[in-house]
């Protein structure tokens, strides 16, 4: 996922979404989760999707989950990625709860990602940030 | 519906509608209200409500409009932003306004222009995005993704996967549109298209075509709202307003929302049938969003026109849904074929057709519409009826 002309796009993180980008800088990969109800809750927001509370705080995940959709892009939407075409864009549901989603390239060729693909997290290192990436288990490789 | 006055749509009108049109958006827009206030036998002094539905930057608001038609006040207005349910949402605040007596005839518009080749009409307006759209693009950007084409792609992927649909469901909507299309001057794509154009037209993000996305035009379309007892008195036919429904769907995201697939077009759909005074089987005309494919499919399953995963053995290789069949569907060609306004033209097609001016694409005796518009977590719906 090389286009070395122009940066890739990122928004500036604010003080809601921050903890995000820290985590991800040491590899860790967190999303807040609800200290009133349990719930995890996706994109960074400051009230739980399921009861309301504000009293969200961030918390590690396993980093394992599965493809629940996916598609390779042809078009170039973002001159940033104009060398990177075709590429996959996936939905992991993250094995924590149903329905907890996050976006990733998965690092396989695009012809072997399926829906239910298991996958685990990895990180890709960014001129200033880190990003969250996954990978396809391999079976018997994880400890 | 139980609540509230009943509300009629008293006249529609449009601008010029095309593919690189070099009127200006504000032109556009007052030609747009002026053409549904005149086909309402009305004038400017007689509006006290006023509805938009825009992106915050790509039309004029309510006061410009306002100013231009020489309204003298406005006892309802709202300029609404980009996550409402698109441009159906100024009619849908019209009727809620009208109906509460908030005001007494509200004027609803869609005004719009964009050039030919782009893709997704949100282009952002400069500044970091705020609440949902900011929260969302953060996590997303980053990957290569850009609203709104990649999520629906992997909802037809997913539609796929888990209900068996066949990516040739969707090429019989962009097929459907062109059929219609052909019947209708103010389309801006009339020629008819094949299955095989559509399944080699290009890939933008597997396995969505360039033939699943509407295309995008410059124009305007316009809606006057009032009290049906006042329609009456007015100069055309009134087209009473049954019911009307939003829905948002728990977790509103196109991405984390409860129903990837259908958005919240379940949630809409069941909301507008309890609250109609007909069922789905009574829809003599079916005006169903198509800002992509996928879109259109959603809703017939959602409003029952048959079951989950079943839309492409209902729509019979498109005999259904095209002219003559049992449920015309979009039949100005939607936005596939006749231009993108947003969804705000099939409610202006939906009056046409009910009051039997559709010329040489009308339905037969055509008495209930149904208009819905929007996808993920911007839902709205309408149904209305010849009195």
């Amino acid at each position: 996922m090389n286009s070395k002309s122009i940066p890739k796009p990122r928004l500036p993180p604010n003080e809601i979404s921050r903890f995000f980008w820290e985590a991800a800088r040491e590899h860790r990969l967190a999303v807040l989760r609800c200290d009133a109800c349990g719930t995890y809750v996706h994109w960074p927001q400051v009230g739980c999707w399921a009861c309301g509370s504000e009293r969200l705080a961030p918390t590690e995940l396993s980093g394992r989950g599965t493809v629940y959709s996916f598609t390779v892009v042809h078009h170039v939407f973002n001159p940033a990625f104009a060398a990177d075409v075709p590429y996959n864009l996936a939905i992991v549901e993250l094995e924590e709860q149903p329905g907890l989603r996050m976006l990733a390239n998965v690092q396989c060729p695009n012809e072997a990602i399926r829906a239910g693909m298991p996958v685990e997290v990895t990180f890709e290192e960014r001129e200033g940030y880190t990003l969250p990436q996954f990978r396809p288990v391999v079976e018997g490789a994880r400890e | 519906m139980k609540a509230g006055r009943e509300v009629a749509v008293a006249g529609v009108g449009y601008s010029t509608v095309s593919r690189n049109g070099s009127l200006g958006v504000e032109q556009l827009a007052v030609t747009a209200c002026h053409n549904a206030l005149a086909d309402a036998g009305l004038a400017g002094r007689d509006v006290d409500g006023l509805f938009a539905y825009s992106f915050g930057f790509d039309s004029p608001d309510c006061h410009y409009v306002q100013q231009a038609l020489a309204i003298p006040d406005l006892a309802a207005y709202a300029d609404i932003g980009a996550m409402g349910p698109s441009g159906l949402g100024g009619a849908l605040a019209g009727v809620m306004a009208v109906s509460s007596s908030g005001c007494e005839t509200a004027l609803v518009f869609r005004a719009i222009t964009q050039a030919a080749g782009g893709t997704g009409s949100f282009r952002g307006g400069g500044g970091a995005p705020m609440g949902a759209m900011g929260a969302s693009l953060e996590m997303t950007v980053p990957f290569g993704y850009a609203p709104i084409i990649p999520a629906i792609a992997m909802m037809m992927q997913r539609r796929i996967d888990e209900l068996g649909g066949a990516i040739e469901d969707y090429g019989h909507i962009a097929i459907n549109a062109r059929r219609w299309a052909a019947m209708n001057e103010r389309a801006v794509m009339r020629e008819p298209i094949s299955m095989d154009d559509y399944l080699t037209s290009r890939i933008l993000a597997e396995p969505l075509r360039l033939l699943d996305c509407d295309y995008p035009v410059s124009g305007a379309c316009a809606a006057v709202l009032t009290t049906a007892e006042r329609a009456r008195d007015l100069r055309r036919p009134p087209v009473l307003v049954d019911a009307f429904a939003y829905a948002s769907g728990l977790r509103a995201d196109w991405i984390q929302g409860e129903d990837f697939m259908f958005g919240a077009t379940r949630r809409c759909a069941d909301r507008l049938w309890s609250r109609a005074s007909v069922t789905a089987r009574d829809v003599d005309v079916a005006e169903l969003y198509d800002g992509f494919t996928h879109i259109t499919i959603s809703w017939l399953e959602a409003l029952g026109f048959c079951g989950i995963g079943e839309a492409g053995a209902f729509i019979d290789e498109g005999r259904r849904i095209g002219p003559g069949g049992e449920l015309p569907l979009n039949t100005h060609g939607g936005q596939l074929a006749a231009g993108r306004l947003h969804g705000l033209a099939h409610l202006v097609e939906a009056v046409s057709q009910l009051r039997g001016e559709g010329g040489e694409r009308q339905v037969p005796g055509a008495r209930v519409a149904v208009v819905t518009n929007g996808h993920g977590p911007q839902c709205g719906a309408l149904v209305l009826r010849a009195e």
